[in-house]
């Protein structure tokens, strides 16, 4: 039987999801979680939108809603902040868990356009801002005495790309 | 004189010149000299970070490894960048296999990551490295009450038991510097709190959101100005000042530490870029 399947048609409890996570790094801990809802009460995100619930995102993984988290874009609104995380009773580290799910979802075809293109940037200039560099910001640089020769290597995210880039994630 | 690999990332050369060079001028004046580091790679925060774990420790692990070749601890001005850069050299120096699979992408170049330098933000080089009671020996120009609210950045502080650099609920090294230099540190409703500067490249109405929120806390403050440390942060305290509904609204303008010490310590505002800030501090520098 295909167990993420049923999980996410039916919302069966499951702990299939959880312990893929567990084995990824930065998802170890996950089990820990007691869903007080402290995460989502420091949220910064939670906030300013009501889709972005740390809690619940937490809860779909332990219920192992595996596609469904995988398939959604909630995992990549995460700030990284650590706010919840400093404040966890449980020490659960949410923005790894939450990497853990990306590197997964990212597997399996799952990467939100606007992460894809930044990615795609950096794997082939070695840096973000190679088409930001101005000659405007060239001559500010000069004149508060910086270099103008910014000489970032493009050559290793080349070897990085060929490794651990290939198929869907890089087209 | 002490000195560091500078590592100045991707954004602040481009975006925020002004704050990679009144580090340099800042630190230079208290006795730190910084070389800058050559043939680098982004640090892989935020995006190579989500989708390969290997590949983030192989590009920040590079950029050790470049560090351990100059013989320099690095000196890391941005909260993304300093964040990555010690996240993963405490994951190589606790990942024997991590480290041996980045040390094989790193042998053509004859480098190789053994662990022997250190990573700080320019807070903790402040502290640590200079220390307070040199800064306050150092000030020719004092401020006169101004009154400032920091803003420290989520991944400087942020997880405290690898970053090292302040207490994580309740910092206070800008606060310090910013006294020391004769200004007021205001305290205001969610200090500790993301700017939204991470969410720019998902969700710009979030990230503007979110900054706003931020903005609106310091001016329930009454404040002259925002003091950061992170570039990343600069630019979105500032863009979010220029967003829709901010028509009419008096802007408070964001300096870096380095520029808010500079010009008490006499160096010129020129040399420290001020006059690209987009929003004046021309009366924060009047109190002096």
């Amino acid at each position: 039987m295909d167990e993420a399947k049923t999980a996410a048609n039916t919302h069966v409890p499951s702990s299939s999801f959880a312990k893929e996570i567990e084995a990824e790094p930065g998802g170890e801990d996950i089990a820990k979680c007691i869903q007080c809802g402290m995460c989502t009460a420091s949220c910064m995100v939670a906030s300013v939108t009501d889709k972005y619930r740390p809690r619940k995102l937490i809860q779909m993984i332990l219920l192992g809603l595996r596609e469904e988290v995988l398939s959604s874009d909630l995992p990549w609104l995460c700030m990284t902040c650590r706010m919840c995380e400093e404040r966890c009773q449980e020490d659960v580290n949410l923005a790894e868990i939450f990497h853990a799910v990306r590197e997964i979802a990212a597997r399996e075809g799952h990467i939100p356009p606007a992460f894809k293109n930044a990615i795609d940037v950096v794997l082939k200039d070695g840096w973000m801002l190679e088409d930001a560099y101005s000659d405007f910001i060239e001559d500010d640089r000069d004149d508060l005495g910086l270099d103008t020769e910014l000489s970032w290597n493009k050559k290793f995210v080349a070897k990085l790309k060929k490794k651990y880039f290939k198929g869907e994630s890089t087209k | 004189m002490k000195e560091f690999a500078l590592y100045a990332g991707c954004t602040t050369p481009v975006r925020l010149p002004a704050y990679e060079a009144s580090v340099t001028k800042v630190l230079e004046k208290l006795g730190v000299k910084l070389i800058p580091m050559k043939d680098v790679n982004c640090c892989g925060a935020q995006y190579i970070e989500s989708v390969s774990h290997t590949a983030f420790a192989a590009m920040s692990g590079r950029i050790l490894a470049i560090a351990e070749s100059m013989g320099r601890d690095i000196l890391a001005i941005c909260g993304a960048c300093s964040g990555s850069l010690k996240i993963v050299k405490h994951e190589l120096d606790n990942d024997e296999k991590l480290r041996a699979e980045v040390n094989a992408l790193l042998e053509d170049e004859g480098l190789k990551y053994t662990g022997t330098v250190e990573v700080k933000h320019l807070l903790q080089v402040f502290r640590e490295d200079i220390g307070y009671d040199a800064i306050k020996a150092a000030i020719v120009k004092p401020y006169n009450g101004v009154r400032l609210a920091a803003h420290y950045g989520c991944h400087v502080l942020r997880p405290p038991e690898i970053v090292h650099v302040d207490d994580p609920e309740n910092p206070t090294i800008i606060d310090r510097i910013v006294e020391i230099a004769g200004g007021v540190a205001v305290d205001y409703t969610g200090k500790t709190r993301c700017c939204g500067g991470p969410m720019l490249g998902i969700d710009e109405e979030l990230a503007g959101k979110i900054g706003t929120d931020k903005i609106d806390n310091i001016r329930a403050a009454n404040v002259d100005g925002i003091i950061t440390a992170c570039g990343f942060c600069d630019i979105q305290l500032t863009q979010v000042q220029f967003g829709d509904g901010t028509e009419g609204k008096e802007r408070i303008p964001v300096l870096q530490l380095t520029q808010f010490l500079g010009t008490a310590l006499g160096i010129d505002a020129e040399a420290l870029g001020i006059s690209l800030n987009k929003i004046s501090p021309e009366h924060i520098l009047a109190m002096q």
